[in-house]
């Protein structure tokens, strides 16, 4: 009897070590991470628990194929999505590279259309243990075993992407198939309007915050280099753009604070009410170091201006 | 013997701690004359601070870590300098701890940066804003102190 009390307490535990042993292995182990500050509520948040293979993708993402799974933090309370991936990518001479992300924390996207999460990188610079934001993943709601959404990374896109939902029992083998390579649906009108006298000329922004240096002192400046960082959206206290040329490029100035910022927007497009550019931080002829991505007309041009691995939420109006 | 004894150092420690209650939680005119060698010392040394961080411009994000440490390093250096320099008065203190408190925030944001985490470092940003250095500065009447460096470049 003893003999075999002893071999079920043996064979619990090989089990459940077993269990533990695939799970990580399959998914990957997500504990540790913290209480979100907002919940989304388990009805918004449970239909997106699954495991998926990326099926489509923008094609300016560079990304061949990928799989991830969104699971709940073991033993949240109230319980919060952790998303895991791992990415196949082109690298710079078209050998394949893996490309590792977190997806946390979840919040609703407005209107109650899906989620979306900020996307944590696991890189070279990054310290033992940690993970830095490296843009954004949203999903909209699933329809059937397909999940349609966009992705942000590194300061570029938004790419639009597309997740099959894997059946229980259902595997890549750890190797999922290529996605489909979705053409760039960029606009290639250039300018931002089909008249330059509607876009051309002085702007001041509209969508200024409150100047967090004011009353800082000698801290003022620290802040307000601080506060224009990060991909989760800067501190944009005040700014203005002028638009002329031929063709037409747009001379940008962002401010937090007495914190300066100059961008040369090229290759302006348009397309209904998109306006794109390219972004560059040393003038025209530097490198471009990320793009804006927004909408236009009747005077205002707002939008997503994107450099390096921070992100200015502005919003112009022609003066 | 013993208890007269025992009488004598609680009242000895009771007076220590009326003074020193009375001198710290005081301000303004009765600390003027400590308070006059403070403030020319802690107005130089914000001058030569402002200085410093004007010069590091707005910096490039591949230069941030570069700003973040030199700026760590003024702002330490203005604390041991005005920290040395502070009287008895309570608004001198607390523009010092407001410097203390920058310290070691600077020092995470700076570890943020190292670790190319711009989210956290502006997230980090926050604990300076809190901490109304400008004000605490304009309590202790220093007007240079008070002032946001403005970037030469």
């Amino acid at each position: 009897m003893r003999r075999l009390k002893l071999v079920l307490a043996l064979g619990g535990v090989i089990a459940l070590l077993g269990s533990a042993g695939v799970a990580m292995a399959t998914t990957g182990a997500t504990t540790g991470y913290p209480q979100p500050k907002v919940v989304v509520p388990a009805s918004v948040s449970t239909p997106f628990e699954n495991r998926y293979v990326l099926t489509a993708v923008g094609s300016g993402a560079g990304i061949r194929s990928g799989e991830m799974k969104f699971e709940f933090e073991e033993g949240s309370s109230p319980e919060f999505l952790v998303g895991i991936s791992q990415f196949y990518v082109y690298g710079p001479t078209g050998e394949i590279e893996t490309a590792l992300f977190t997806f946390y924390p979840f919040t609703e996207l407005p209107g109650g259309k899906g989620l979306k999460a900020t996307a944590l990188k696991v890189g070279a610079a990054a310290s033992y243990g940690q993970v830095t934001p490296d843009g954004e993943l949203r999903m909209f709601d699933p329809e059937g075993d397909r999940v349609k959404g966009e992705m942000r990374l590194h300061g570029d896109g938004p790419w639009p992407v597309e997740f099959r939902i894997l059946d229980e029992d259902e595997s890549t083998g750890g190797h999922p198939p290529a996605a489909r390579q979705l053409p760039e649906a960029r606009p290639t009108d250039p300018g931002w309007g089909a008249d330059a006298a509607e876009y051309e000329g002085e702007y001041e922004l509209t969508d200024g915050a409150e100047d967090p240096t004011e009353k800082a002192g000698t801290l003022g400046a620290v802040i307000g280099v601080a506060q224009g960082l990060g991909v989760n959206g800067a501190v944009v206290t005040g700014g203005s753009m002028t638009v002329s040329g031929r063709p037409a490029t747009a001379e940008v100035e962002l401010q937090t604070g007495q914190e300066k910022r100059s961008f040369t927007l090229t290759g302006l497009a348009w397309q209904g009410d998109r306006r794109t550019a390219q972004v560059h931080d040393e003038g025209a002829g530097s490198p471009p170091v990320g793009r804006f991505e927004g909408t236009g007309g009747n005077g205002v041009v707002k939008g997503s201006l994107v450099s390096g691995h921070t992100l200015y939420k502005v919003e112009f109006k022609l003066k | 013997m013993i208890l007269a004894l025992a009488v004598g150092a609680i009242g000895l420690i009771a007076v220590a701690g009326c003074g020193g209650g009375g001198s710290s939680s005081s301000a303004g005119a009765g600390n003027s004359e400590s308070g006059g060698g403070f403030a020319a010392t802690a107005e130089a040394a914000c001058a030569k601070a402002d200085k410093q961080i004007a010069a590091l411009g707005t910096p490039q994000q591949a230069d941030v870590l570069e700003y973040m440490e030199r700026t760590e390093a003024v702002i330490e250096e203005l604390h041991r300098r005005v920290g040395a320099a502070a009287g008895d008065g309570a608004a001198e203190a607390a523009y010092v701890k407001g410097l203390a408190t920058a310290v070691p925030v600077l020092d995470q944001m700076t570890n943020a940066a190292r670790n190319e985490n711009y989210d956290a470092v502006r997230e980090l940003s926050a604990g300076l804003v809190e901490i109304h250095l400008g004000e605490l500065a304009e309590a202790a009447e220093l007007k240079v102190c008070a002032e946001v460096p403005v970037s030469t470049s």
